[in-house]
């Protein structure tokens, strides 16, 4: 597929990411989604065109995906972050058996056998055990949600965090700062109770294989040593590990051209223009 | 609006859309409405008695308010809007009920419903759990009180002939369901999950004859109109628990897929089998309506091994899936459903043994958080493409 591009574009609760492939990452962008960037989806992906060196027009196939996949107007296919993140974590992972995402908003365990998407499960209905979580409390704890890892590699007594729910999870903080009990202890319980979360969530898919963990929380070093202690294994990080589902988007359409010119079929494709994308 | 102008599918939809719409109009003209919960009452015994038998059933389209005074929110949320919509009068044409111990959460409910509304008549089914020798007698016992309740209340003796004949008029309408159910066979099908449902929920709206003949007209219209739903690329099966309205098959409709066939109390599961003629008519309605409806709710004596077992208790779904060419197969189950729930650990064992793609799909009654269900059965149909 030599001289061929392929988009990924992930757009995420919090995030919007896009992998510019062709024989390697050309380009890539991670912006932030949030309300005040909602429209700009488009924005992000000319980011990655001009690291690229290339115009709109020359990209051969653009897949979305993400929560706000459908409203990606440029986008050539939809296609769930389930296939996608796994695709994308067999890119950089080829033994990977078992990926754990969490992300701003979901959490999700995903099951792959012989190259394939075989299970998932999600955790998509409340913010407990999600990103988002750990940014709420980052703000009531005045830290910044970047040093929340390392922070938490400091803790001596990590406390129990006994709420599920965000709102009452955060009054339980108060509370603790309150009687003076540490901020690393605080946070290393936090990451104990989000990483057992997800631990039990995966843990319905039987684990196997290699584990990789993606999503933004991927980046928090005190979750990755956490969940590694649940799982009672190393788990496998991308060196950015917010970018598999843009990754997986990119190659999947990258797969279907190939298809497409395999079978002699014509691929259908969307006008090449970036208008404003509608996320909300 | 009346329905008397409306034929075929559009008076399916109507009825569909105001589900006491001929009830009322029924009423109105003197007939007698024996409101009705689950598959279980047999039909036969209230046609025969000349009640219109109407189907009770909740909706999601109404928000809770009156029923949560009577029963704690913690038990199954259609028994819960069923209620409710009794409570504010929706079904305030009915001159009796009429429930069965199904699941569980019938065996108390009638009682509630009687307490709560009054009506006229009123009357529990104790029948069986178990498929064993004398539960048929047992439960030819409780069909035989349910039949003198109903004379008794009456005034009215039920005769063999007259139940001869009643079941000969529901089993023609459970060919016509399954004449109907052949037309999804065909790809692409002839007709979308979403407007079987629509019309499986009206025929339980209405009176059967009438009922029948408007399955003759959609089958008729199915065969000719040009505007079914089209290509698509996954055919799926639908098991699980009742479902009020077609809003989780429109979702998953909505996607790349077909409904193609479903195993369900609004579906096949109620129309399915036929009632054997027998020499007493009773003894044929006993052995339909304890043994043949497939539901989960019957314990089935096991046979020796697992593998047995499970040919056994899910060896139709196997049939259903082979006969409508089904890709894979959602097992949906509204929150608190311990019928379903306790199932499917025992049928994704069995699925995934004879190899057919299952997804167990948890939903809320009122369907909340409706776009994440979406991504699930989406993600669902990339796995199985
Ligand atoms: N540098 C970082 N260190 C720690 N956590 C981070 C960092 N960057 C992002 N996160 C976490 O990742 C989450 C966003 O993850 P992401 O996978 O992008 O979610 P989404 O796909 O829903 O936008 C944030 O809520 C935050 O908790």
């Amino acid at each position: 597929m030599k001289g061929k591009y392929f988009a990924g574009i992930d757009i995420g609760s919090t995030m919007t990411k896009v992998i510019i492939y062709s024989e390697g990452i050309r380009g890539q962008v991670i912006g932030p989604t949030g309300p005040e960037h909602r429209h700009l989806a488009n924005i992000v992906m000319e980011d990655a065109l001009a690291q690229a060196r290339i115009p709109f027009e020359a990209v051969d196939y653009v897949v979305a995906t993400g929560y706000g996949r459908i409203n990606v107007p440029f986008a050539d296919k939809q296609i769930t972050e389930i296939s996608c993140h796994a695709r994308g974590v067999l890119h950089f992972f080829p033994n990977a058996g078992t990926v754990i995402d969490i992300g701003g908003q979901d959490a999700k365990g995903i099951k792959i056998a012989n190259n394939r998407v075989v299970d998932f499960v999600m955790n998509d209905k409340c913010a407990a055990g999600t990103g988002r979580f750990l940014e709420v409390i980052a703000e009531t704890l005045g830290v910044n949600i970047k040093d929340m890892g390392p922070l938490s590699l400091k803790a001596r007594n990590k406390v129990k965090i006994s709420s599920i729910c965000t709102i009452f999870a955060e009054q339980e903080v108060v509370s603790q700062l309150s009687e003076g009990i540490p901020v690393e202890d605080i946070i290393a319980g936090l990451h104990e109770a989000i990483a057992g979360r997800a631990f039990r969530m995966a843990s319905k898919l039987k684990i196997e294989g290699d584990v990789v963990f993606t999503g933004g929380v991927a980046k928090n070093t005190g979750m990755v040593k956490a969940l590694e202690s649940h799982l009672g294994r190393p788990v496998y990080i991308c060196r950015e590990p917010l970018i598999t589902g843009a990754m997986g988007a990119a190659l999947l359409g990258k797969e279907l051209v190939e298809k497409a010119m395999e079978s002699g079929k014509a691929i259908k494709i969307k006008e090449r223009k970036l208008t404003t994308a509608r996320v909300f | 609006m009346t329905t008397a102008s409306l034929h075929g599918f559009a008076k399916a939809r109507k009825i569909y859309e105001d589900r006491g719409l001929r009830a009322r109009e029924l009423k109105a003209e003197g007939k007698k409405i024996m409101g009705y919960y689950c598959s279980y009452p047999p039909l036969e015994l209230i046609t025969g008695m000349d009640f219109v038998p109407f189907r009770v059933q909740g909706s999601i389209n109404e928000a809770i308010t009156k029923a949560d005074s009577s029963i704690p929110t913690i038990v199954c949320p259609i028994i819960r809007s069923s209620l409710d919509m009794a409570m504010k009068g929706k079904y305030d044409f009915m001159e009796g009920f009429v429930t069965a111990h199904s699941c569980d959460c019938q065996e108390k409910f009638c009682r509630i419903w009687e307490h709560e509304l009054k009506l006229p008549f009123h009357h529990y089914i104790d029948m069986p759990h178990v498929v064993r020798e004398n539960s048929f007698e047992q439960f030819k016992e409780k069909l035989i009180m349910f039949q003198k309740a109903m004379e008794a209340y009456t005034g009215r003796a039920l005769d063999r002939e007259r139940i001869q004949q009643e079941i000969r008029v529901h089993n023609r309408q459970r060919a016509l369901v399954r004449k109907l159910y052949d037309l999804r066979k065909e790809n692409p099908p002839l007709l979308s999950g979403a407007e079987n449902l629509e019309i499986m929920i009206a025929l339980m709206c209405m009176p059967i004859e009438e009922g029948s003949i408007m399955l003759e007209e959609i089958i008729q219209e199915a065969l000719s109109r040009g505007n079914g739903p089209g290509e698509k690329d996954t055919r799926l099966m639908l098991w699980g628990s009742p479902l009020t309205e077609t809003n989780l098959i429109q979702m998953i409709e909505s996607l790349n897929a077909h409904v193609v066939m479903d195993d369900i109390c609004v579906g096949t599961r109620h129309y399915w089998a036929d009632v054997e003629a027998t020499s007493d008519p009773m003894d044929g309605i006993v052995k339909r309506y304890l043994s043949e409806i497939k539901c989960p709710r019957t314990f089935r004596e096991s046979s020796s091994t697992f593998e047995e077992e499970m040919e056994s208790r899910f060896g139709y779904l196997k049939d259903f899936a082979r006969d409508w060419h089904v890709d894979g197969i959602l097992l949906q189950s509204v929150k608190y459903c311990d019928t379903h729930g306790y199932e499917v650990p025992a049928l994704k064992a069995y699925f995934e043994k004879i190899g057919l793609p299952a997804m167990y799909l948890e939903h809320e009654y009122t369907m909340a958080a409706e776009a994440q269900l979406k991504n699930r059965v989406e993600a669902f149909l990339e796995i199985i493409a």
